[in-house]
């Protein structure tokens, strides 16, 4: 790669690491804090470790790198703003997802033979799942916790990822009916849990890969009916449920208790306005949850809808940057890890921001690399990961291709 | 598959910017958002004037002082609004995003930061609305035996800017002072734009306008009426005291206001024709105006039966409107056919005098062709001036149309009757539209007894002080 051709990724680096300095200094001096000023030099640390030093290890995409490391920081700095103690749990686990994103990386350059790892994944990911049923407690109407000591962590997460690379796994063995048996226990136990919102994420995502998989619109469609068949009972007979809908529907019937959180998040958005009350003021604090399901209505408060928007685009590329990474493989099983990361990113990131919106009914779910949880970033960050991994072996792939055909002339 | 998601994300994004921009004023200015409180704690609102500079509510020292006149305090009060915020969407909390200055202009705010330590004050609200008419309406409902002490409404705008010239609800209360308004029924509630009520026979400009541009010999037929037009075994459509109107043409029916023909009118378009028609009249539509609220008006959508359907033909089944609404009607057939978007700010500016909104006119949409809304006008000239059921709206000097409405209601186990008369004036110089709702008449009453009585009024008042229209 010649050297003019890096210019515009390194710039671009330079402008998101300039820009959370000068918004960490912003906030730092507003209250003068100590952890201002650590985040205004440790953020742009990390991004430049994260995008600059990154490719140096092996081939990654600096498009998807810097998009990620963006995401993730613009999460940490809006965090900083609202509630700094969450800041600081929040750049350790950026930290750590860094560290993450490079062990998957190399994980898929490494393991060759992955049916010795899919039983294993699969008990483990049942099992995890099982675990917030056996000694978690319920926060905000979903028994989707697990502590244990001091430290907490939501088990569904990590099993996004086995999740992924089960399905990944079957689906490129053309042996289908493990995986969707693996899919059918999660649910369940999501169900059960009363997770609605992560039993979405991973039915779409079983879909989506399975259409990716077999090509045939017929079966998705038959899977889909299924899903909605399900939904449909689903509002029939559980309570919760309907109280979603309904929330959907008219969430100022009830603004005081149930339709609370939308219309503050509503509020939060219409206040911004296009171009936003500007960063540290506004009160986004007054949105329930404001800290994770929600953060898209801070950013849109503090920054304006149009970078909102922007913000959109940002996940957007990142979706076809990852399905081109996923159709350029050599190998069925890296085409649909990519895929199925791809896939889960890009329906999270849908469900809750159309969630905010009042597009779609809300469902808990965080959205990917800016909400607050560590176990929620550290997972999207392996994600990406996965697709990170899968592009460095195509240009390997390519690189050894360019090689033969030098050696043939 | 990426496409598809990439598209779901377009999707929210163009949502997200649809709703924001639509009602995004409306969210913000609700009452629940801790973002106007803060404010309020912060900010010294603007003053709010009428068209003429009169101030109608300003910063005291403590808390808001309203117009000196109570008279006016009280005849403007659903407008401006009150200090405790009882009346829902009154200009102090529907527009206090301009009040406290949260949506003022960059050059103020930058200006505060310069010199933080001096209050802030919000902006400054011009109002369309006549402090003088305002005050003429409700001393014209007590002019009269028939509606004096009578609850009701009279919105008066217009119709070529689509400004508010005057917007009463009856009964009132003055802002300024504590009294017991208990024995008064619901005086916080602004009946001209959230009273939901049936249109009664002014509903029969839209089942006009249906059968002229359905039916292609409207226009020529000749109907008999009886004075009763049995529909089904127990239901029979009956004329205002049974009066049978004989042989008539469509005009003449308007004019004489004839059930048995606009029931039967009705019955043979269908209920989907009507619907339709009465949708693009407005009806079942989500009225969001940039300056004011006004409640949607109804045609019901899972259809009627044919009692239903044919009773609907005279504005009387479960069809609701509001005053706002059918004013709006009678503008529309004014402009050819073209709603107007009811406009209540005139300007907005910061307190240092920079504009923040300047008034424009926009419209809402086409009702009807052109040729159908000349039709439309020529009936309502009639109604009022060749001895239709409006005549006593008339004003000598101004070329007056309208249409009179009786319409039934049962509430609470009794029977209520209310007068409704909505028109314009047909002169280029004063182009006005109104409508006058009179609630509970008299036994006997009509809208063409009442309603049209104050009607008149207003139009007199405006033909003697004609300042609100010929002052832009």
């Amino acid at each position: 790669m010649s050297k003019s051709k890096r210019t515009p990724g390194r710039r671009l680096s330079a402008a998101v690491m300039l820009f959370y300095f000068l918004g960490f200094l912003l906030l730092a001096l507003r209250d003068m804090d100590r952890l201002g000023m650590i985040l205004a030099v440790a953020v742009p640390v990390i991004i430049f470790l994260g995008t600059s030093l990154l490719p140096h290890l092996f081939p990654a995409d600096r498009l998807l790198l810097s998009l990620t490391n963006f995401l993730c920081a613009l999460g940490v700095l809006l965090l900083y703003d609202t509630r700094p103690a969450y800041a600081r749990q929040q750049v350790i686990a950026y930290g750590i997802g860094v560290l993450c994103m490079i062990v998957c990386i190399y994980a898929v350059r490494i393991v060759r033979r992955w049916e010795r790892w899919i039983p294993l994944l699969m008990l483990g990911g049942l099992g995890l799942l099982a675990l917030p049923l056996l000694l978690g407690q319920e926060i905000n109407g979903a028994r989707n916790w697990v502590s244990i000591g001091s430290l907490s962590f939501q088990p569904s997460e990590a099993v996004k990822l086995a999740l992924v690379l089960v399905l990944a796994f079957c689906f490129a063995r053309r042996r289908p009916l493990p995986g969707l048996v693996f899919l059918a226990g999660c649910l369940g136990l999501l169900m059960l849990q009363k997770d609605l919102g992560t039993g979405l994420l991973y039915f779409t995502t079983g879909l989506l890969l399975f259409w990716a998989a077999s090509g045939s619109l017929p079966l998705t469609l038959a899977g889909l009916a299924a899903g909605a068949g399900a939904a449909v009972y689903g509002y029939r007979h559980f309570a919760h449920v309907r109280r979603r809908v309904s929330i959907w529907l008219n969430p100022w019937a009830d603004y005081e208790n149930a339709g609370y959180q939308l219309i503050q998040g509503l509020m939060a958005i219409a206040s911004g306005g296009f171009f936003g009350t500007g960063l540290g003021l506004g009160s986004p604090t007054s949105i329930p949850v404001y800290e994770s399901d929600f953060i898209f209505a801070v950013l849109c408060e503090q920054f304006g809808l149009i970078f909102g928007i922007c913000v959109l685009l940002m996940y957007m590329a990142l979706i076809l940057r990852g399905a081109f990474i996923a159709m350029q493989a050599r190998r069925g099983i890296h085409g649909l890890v990519a895929m199925g990361a791809t896939a889960l990113l890009g329906v999270q990131t849908f469900v809750i921001i159309g969630g905010v919106l009042k597009l779609i009914p809300l469902t808990g779910v965080t959205m990917p690399f800016v909400s607050y949880g560590g176990t929620s970033l550290i997972s999207a960050m392996c994600l990406v990961g996965l697709i990170q991994g899968v592009e460095s072996l195509n240009e390997d792939d390519l690189r050894e291709e360019a090689h033969l055909a030098r050696l043939e002339k | 598959m990426a496409l598809l998601l990439s598209g779901f994300l377009i999707l929210a994004g163009v949502y997200g910017l649809r709703s924001v921009s639509q009602y995004g004023g409306r969210w913000f200015s609700y009452a629940a958002n801790p973002r106007l409180a803060a404010l309020k704690q912060q900010v010294t609102p603007g003053d709010i004037t009428d068209r003429s500079g009169l101030l109608l509510a300003a910063a005291g020292t403590e808390g808001r002082t309203y117009a000196e006149d109570p008279a006016i305090r009280k005849a403007m009060v659903h407008v401006v609004g009150d200090p405790g915020n009882m009346v829902a969407n009154a200009v102090e909390t529907f527009h206090a995003g301009y009040l406290y200055g949260y949506s003022s202009s960059l050059l103020d705010a930058l200006t505060h930061l310069m010199k933080p330590e001096e209050p802030r004050r919000g902006n400054q609200i011009t109002l369309t609305v006549d402090a003088g008419l305002s005050k003429a309406i409700p001393e014209a409902f007590d002019a009269h035996p028939l509606t004096r002490g009578k609850n009701g409404a009279a919105v008066v705008l217009n119709y070529r800017t689509g400004e508010v010239l005057a917007l009463i609800s009856l009964p009132s209360f003055d802002p300024a002072e504590e009294a017991d308004l208990s024995a008064l029924d619901h005086p916080y509630f602004n009946r001209a734009t959230q009273a939901l009520l049936p249109p009664g026979s002014t509903f029969k400009i839209v089942t006009t306008a249906a059968a002229l541009n359905l039916l292609k010999d409207a226009q020529t037929r000749h109907f008999v009426c009886t004075g009763a037009l049995p529909v089904t075994e127990s239901f029979t459509v009956r004329d205002f005291g049974g009066t049978a109107h004989g042989s008539l043409t469509l005009r003449k029916a308007f004019l004489r206001s004839c059930n048995s023909v606009y029931a039967s009118l009705a019955l043979e378009m269908g209920d989907t024709a009507l619907r339709r028609e009465a949708e693009r009249f407005g009806f079942n539509r989500n009225f969001l105006f940039r300056d004011l609220v006004v409640y949607n008006s109804a045609y019901p959508k899972d259809g009627q039966s044919n009692e239903a359907l044919a009773a609907s033909g005279y504005g009387q089944s479960a069809l609701t409107v509001t005053p706002m609404h059918l004013c709006l009607l009678s503008a529309a057939v004014a402009r050819e056919g073209v709603l107007p978007e009811p406009r209540l700010l005139l300007r907005v500016a910061s307190s240092a005098g920079t504009p923040v909104l300047r008034f424009s006119a926009a419209d809402a949409g086409r009702v009807c062709t052109p040729e159908i809304a000349s039709a439309l006008s020529d009936m309502m000239k009639a109604t009022v001036q060749e001895g239709g059921s409006g005549a006593s709206a008339g004003v000598s000097g101004m070329d007056i149309r309208g249409k009179t409405g009786t319409a039934v209601s049962s509430a609470e186990g009794r029977t209520v009757s209310y007068g409704w008369f909505t028109g314009f004036n047909a002169q280029a110089e004063m182009p006005v539209a109104l409508c006058v709702l009179v609630e509970d008449i008299p036994d006997g009453e009509t809208g063409g007894s009442t309603s049209a009585l104050i009607a008149h009024d207003i139009f007199d008042y405006l033909n003697t002080h004609p300042e609100p229209v010929s002052n832009p």
